[in-house]
């Protein structure tokens, strides 16, 4: 074998190899199928677009549903809706799943048995429901979230003319109380809204208006333009987040008043007072509230909130000289027994600083019903009387969604016959009678109103995937099959011809087109204070139980009130505050934790008056010592992502559910009140260890996650400050002198080959970044990026290409280097310094990952890109090993077989290789979207104009803290973003990596009020 | 390309076509001495290609339908673009519908038992499962409309089809069987060309 040198020698292994698989198989034949008729609009290969609207919460963003032959594969902002303006919150991004699911039904199902279903037709179907019907007349019941407003209509009509009992709409987190309070401060029926766009000063008592609030996408948009440092001195609005948890959206505060929990009312109240002390208020409004506020002397309501007298005082002082200051009223976790007076402060405060009007105006209520919990509540108490003979549930899963107390699980086997028009199933249709399944809604027609003069379109973009029916056809057909009398009450066509109709005053093909009307919003009339305005009482918030631990529930931003808890992109994405993915957890302050000798993924015993739950702890400095926070959302029983039928156990449930230990309590006018428990904790001695993507909040100084202070950033030097003397200090990292050495300044775009049009980059905002992690989903559901699950996120398995970094502070080397987290740095009350930084490739000129690689499967492509060849790869994973960023990841499973079950594939981007075992991947900066603009560019002799191509992380973005372009191009955003010379840093510069992603640094704003 | 105006752009296409067809009537009447049966008999060469599309011993796999390239883009010089329609717009080379070769196939050569199996397929609402012949793995990107405008033979890849009835995968027809550098749609194969045109050998350009 002297002869034969190593190369030679693989060329003969190799042609033997090859020999003996040419001998021992054929390749599989494929086959290729065409349309039989193929439809105008579709070229295969070529995307086809569809203005819809989002039908995940109540407020109705405008989509554009992104199709390849047919099949919708992405859901992406639609850029002319006046609600989210092209932008995409994670639940949206998400929601695309929820039409291949594999929980959805396959069609009609009749109960046979516990548990257990037969299909049946249509035909049979409806005439078994119309018999029921005939059988219940008036105790004939409809119970759904809103279906939106023709299609409440005609449900309407539909229950009249069987001669139904009536319909219930069950939404868990509608603002009830907020409404109720409208009507009494300002005695106008109608929905207040805020608009945060030219606030300079926002308090928000709790509504979480970055998450779960009332419409998290287009507050996101208005609360970044109210803060953009780069259009000068008058748009730098400061925030004030008063509540007992340091939620998402109060990680973007900058002060937290942990005040404590239904102490909102009091505090309002409080900085009304002081506000009015410091001369804020017109003569009217001072005088209407004069004997209300008196009792509310900032000393007196220190002592009662837990917040010091001092700082109600300053915050009134900033309310009184801001422009335009808008509170915001507590969101559903601290939404309690006096709820509507707690609103009703807020709005008085807003009252006080001058704008109600301008950032709070009432729009008047729309017509149609509205939800209701007093109206639920009644409803059960029918149902357990037995005087409910036939429950038809829409959408919602109230059997998860409604506290176990209330007893609905109960009262729904006392009804005869429970029909449910769910299209996936959930706790709620696996107790019905009949399942009579209404499209996903991207198959679906329909409407929405999403904000004033805001009427949105809902329009199929698929064909049904399965044998469903939309519910309003569903109904009208029932009602025909009970005969002429009542089919003579009920319209002839089907729902589409009905919704042609009840939009005949729009132009139906441009309203179709463009997902909806659009116009400014009506004029609001001018509200003022109602005579009863200064009589409202604000008190002390009841709570049941004895324990020492007040406990919240806590909306979930991915999982919202539950109903995301199947959709696995949005269960993979680590929670923005904890990091935790795929679990619950019952957050607890150090002190607690102490107190109890518990740590970090201990299972303590959650006692309530209503019932005890069993959870692990995660012990975190930004809550109150007197409360405990639990999520809501986990726990269900039903579902393939959603209880734990994915690890092999169906029917049992993955995490814990609060709701089982929430009481069925209300407000002063029968609102849903969330806060109303106290707890005790126990330590039950147990272990469970916690899906903690990120374990540590420290960055240990280095350059990840930077901010610059407002002042030095006025003064023209906010970086050189930071990399100055005084940042190396606080470093403590020894570096000294050296460190600073090291930053040597590059220029990215000169990274590409020089004949290159292009260096593609990124710019990413730090303080335009709120964590929402809509990028995180789009990256997932675009890139086909696998679902590792709970057991393999425990192993460290994420697969995301995209996540978000969560720092606390500057981060000093003293920090815990592994858990307990206790002793990193942590939140506290007072200025809030938490930085949400997007980490992904970043695509750096000198990369460490490219130079290690055996086989050059990656390396920089001519434009600048870091790109990954998966065909080349072998699996060394050499190149993660060397990535100071860790943003490679490596397929230890074979995702691309078991990921997407059932129908799931069919979501897949076709344009984006599905990765196989064995091979490493990671951010390729969309580059099928680069090569779809430059294909379309190249075919019209030019190159890809600045705005032509972006990323789906950067398209999804809310507040636009991403913008990715050619860094070649002088004139693009990407360019001018990154030249921010006060502000501009690359993540771990000193490592010389000349990265292709320039961060802008948060700013710090300071405590409120302290400003000059 | 926002939009769904199916209904209008469909009765647009519609009425263009019944235009279209109402022209090309007149001018066969015009050109035509005397009017001719419709259902007129195949010639021998279509005979001819439907067998060969299935012969046995012909390399390639058999066809649901004995379709011959060889007739249609040979014998009568149809343009590969007029049955693959969007190969020029889009990354995906089409496959006709069903509909498409009804168009022309509603009006003649309804005596072949190819054109009857097509008939059935039309009649039942059913895609014909063509087997694929040229096939790239998955991990590869090829956008088809970048190559034919540049200039590209579609037979560059393809082979000769017009001289084909049954379709396989030909061997380079530039190279001798064993002189040629990689087998035909491999790798080496795309960047020898790529090679020699000076266009991009960036592997970021097909494998993402």
């Amino acid at each position: 074998m002297a002869e034969i040198d190593r190369r030679e020698f693989l060329k003969l292994v190799g042609a033997s190899a090859g020999a003996a698989a040419a001998a021992g198989c054929s390749e599989p034949v494929e086959k290729l199928i065409p349309y039989v008729v193929q439809p105008e609009e579709i070229t295969p290969g070529l995307p086809v677009y569809y203005a819809s609207t989002c039908r995940e919460c109540p407020a109705g963003c405008g989509l554009l549903v992104k199709t390849r032959e047919g099949r919708p594969i992405k859901l992406e902002g639609n850029p002319e809706h006046p609600v989210n303006r092209g932008a995409l919150c994670a639940r949206g991004q998400a929601a695309i799943g929820r039409t291949y699911h594999p929980d959805r039904h396959p069609g009609p199902l009749r109960r046979t048995g516990e548990g257990s279903f037969e299909a049946i037709g249509w035909d049979e179907a409806i005439a078994l429901l119309a018999e029921q019907v005939k059988q219940a007349g008036s105790g004939t019941w409809f119970l759904s979230g809103d279906p939106g407003p023709t299609a409440s209509r005609w449900i309407d009509r539909w229950l009249a003319a069987v001669g139904a009992g009536g319909r219930v709409v069950h939404e868990p987190f509608a603002p009830e109380a907020l409404r109720q309070a409208a009507s009494e401060v300002f005695g106008a029926a109608g929905e207040p809204r805020f608009d945060l766009t030219d606030a300079d000063l926002v308090i928000d008592f709790g509504s979480d208006f970055l998450e779960t609030g009332p419409s998290p996408v287009a507050h996101a948009r208005q609360f970044a333009a109210s803060r953009d440092v780069a259009e000068g001195e008058g748009r730098k609005a400061r925030f004030v987040y008063v509540g007992p948890r340091l939620s998402m959206t109060a990680s973007n505060a900058d002060e937290w008043v942990a005040g404590k929990p239904g102490a909102a009312g009091a505090l309002a109240l409080a900085v009304a007072r002081a506000a009015v002390d410091a001369g804020a208020g017109s003569a009217a409004v001072r005088e209407a509230l004069a004997g209300l506020l008196g009792n509310f002397a900032p000393e007196r309501v220190a002592a009662q909130t837990g917040v010091e007298a001092e700082t109600i005082q300053r915050l009134g002082r900033a309310v009184a000289r801001a422009r335009h200051a808008v509170a915001l009223p507590p969101g559903p976790a601290l939404t309690g027994r006096r709820a509507r007076a707690t609103a009703a402060a807020v709005l008085l405060l807003n009252a006080v600083s001058g704008s109600v009007g301008r950032g709070v105006r009432v729009s008047p209520a729309g017509a149609g019903r509205r939800a209701s919990y007093r109206e639920t509540l009644a409803l059960i108490d029918a149902m357990k009387s037995g005087r409910v003979k036939l429950l038809l549930i829409g959408d919602g899963n109230p059997v998860y969604s409604l506290p176990t107390a209330t007893g609905f699980a109960g009262a729904l086997e006392k009804v005869p016959f429970v029909v449910s028009f769910a299209s996936l199933a959930d706790e709620t249709s696996a107790r019905a009678d009949l399942i009579l399944p209404d499209h996903t809604p991207l198959e679906s027609w329909g409407d929405v109103v999403s904000a004033p003069g805001a009427r949105s379109m809902v329009q199929p973009t698929l064909r049904p995937l399965h044998d469903t029916r939309a519910l309003v056809d569903t109904l009208l057909d029932t009602g025909r099959a009970l005969g002429p009398a009542v089919a003579a009450r009920l319209p002839s066509g089907s729902f589409r011809t009905l919704l042609e109709q009840a939009w005949s005053d729009a132009d139906w093909r441009e309203a179709v087109a463009r997902g909806g009307r659009f116009e400014p919003a009506p004029a609001t009339e001018t509200v003022s204070l109602a005579p009863g305005a200064g009589r409202i009482e604000v008190a002390e918030p009841l709570l049941e139980g004895e324990g020492d631990w007040t406990l919240l529930a806590v909306p979930s931003p991915w999982l919202y009130d539950g109903r995301g808890a199947n959709l696995p992109w949005l269960q993979e994405t680590p929670d923005p505050v904890t990091k935790i993915a795929w679990q619950s957890w019952a957050e607890v302050s150090h002190a607690t934790a102490e107190r109890l000798g518990l740590e970090l993924g201990d299972v303590v015993a959650v006692e309530t008056p209503t019932g005890t739950l069993e959870v692990s702890v995660y012990p975190r400095g930004g809550i109150r010592d007197d409360v405990v926070a639990i999520p809501i959302g986990q726990g269900h029983t039903v579902g393939y992502w959603a209880s734990a039928a994915e690890s092999g156990r169906p029917g049992e449930p993955r995490g814990a559910n609060v709701l089982d230990v929430l009481p069925a309590a209300t407000d002063e006018s029968g609102g849903r009140a969330w806060l109303a428990a106290r707890a005790t904790l126990r330590k039950t001695g147990a272990h469970r260890r916690l899906a903690l993507v990120q374990t540590s909040q420290n960055q240990r100084g280095r350059l990840l996650g930077e901010a610059v202070p407002l002042a030095a950033l006025a003064a023209g030097d906010g970086h050189a400050a930071e990399h100055g003397g005084e940042h190396d200090e606080s470093h403590g990292n020894g570096h000294g002198d050296a460190h600073h050495e090291l930053l040597k300044p590059f220029d990215a775009s000169k990274d590409a080959d020089p004949d290159s049009s292009y260096r593609w980059g990124m710019a990413i905002d730090l303080d335009r970044c709120t964590g929402c992690s809509a990028c995180v989903v789009a990256c997932h559901v675009e890139n086909n990026i696998p679902l590792v699950g709970e057991r393999r996120s425990l192993e460290g398995r994420q697969m995301s290409w995209l996540r978000i970094e969560r720092w606390i502070g500057e981060g000093s080397l003293k920090g815990g280097r592994t858990l307990p987290v206790a002793a990193d740095p942590d939140e506290a009350p007072g200025v809030v310094d938490v930085r949400h930084a997007p980490q992904l490739c970043q695509h750096c000129g000198a990369a460490p990952c490219e130079s290690v690689c055996p086989v050059l499967a990656t390396y920089h492509n001519p434009e600048g890109m870091n790109a990954m060849i998966y065909n080349r790869c072998v699996g060394t994973r050499y190149c993660s090993n060397n990535c100071p960023y860790k943003v490679r990841r490596f397929n230890y499973y074979d995702y691309s077989r078991e990921n997407w079950p059932g129908l799931l594939g069919l979501m897949l981007n076709p344009d984006v290789t599905v990765r196989v075992q064995g091979v490493m991947e990671k951010c390729t900066f969309c580059t099928q979207r680069v090569s779809a603009a430059r294909h379309a560019a190249t075919l019209e002799g030019r190159t890809i104009r600045d705005g032509e191509v972006t990323t789906a992380c950067a398209q999804a973005c809310p507040t636009q803290a991403i913008a990715f372009g050619n860094l070649r191009d002088e004139k693009s955003r990407v360019v001018e973003k990154s030249h921010a010379p006060a502000r501009s840093y690359h993540a771990l510069h000193e490592l010389n990596t000349r990265p292709a992603i320039t961060y802008l640094a948060q700013v710090k704003r300071g405590r409120v009020g302290e400003e000059g | 390309m926002v939009g769904l105006d199916r209904g209008s752009r469909r009765a647009f296409r519609r009425a263009l076509f019944l235009l279209g067809g109402g022209a090309l009537v007149v001018a066969l009447l015009l050109a035509l001495p005397e009017p001719r049966p419709v259902a007129a008999q195949s010639s021998d060469v279509a005979r001819q290609a439907q067998a060969q599309a299935w012969d046995e011993d012909a390399p390639g796999p058999k066809q649901p339908i004995p379709f011959s390239h060889a007739l249609h883009a040979g014998t009568y010089q149809i343009e590969c673009l007029y049955c693959h329609t969007g190969t020029d717009r889009s990354p995906m080379a089409g496959v006709p519908s069903v509909e498409s070769c009804m168009g022309c196939h509603s009006q003649f050569g309804a005596d072949l038992e190819g054109v009857q199996i097509l008939q059935q397929y039309w009649q039942e609402k059913k895609p014909i499962p063509w087997l694929q012949i040229h096939r790239l793995p998955e991990h590869v990107q090829f956008p088809h409309h970048r190559h034919v405008n540049a200039g590209l033979e579609c037979q560059t890849c393809h082979g000769p089809v017009q001289e084909m009835h049954k379709l396989y995968l030909t061997p380079d027809t530039k190279w001798w069987p064993w002189l040629t550098p990689a087998r035909k749609l491999e790798m080496g194969w795309c960047i020898s060309c790529h090679r020699e045109n000076e266009v991009t050998q960036d592997c970021f350009a097909c494998h993402y």
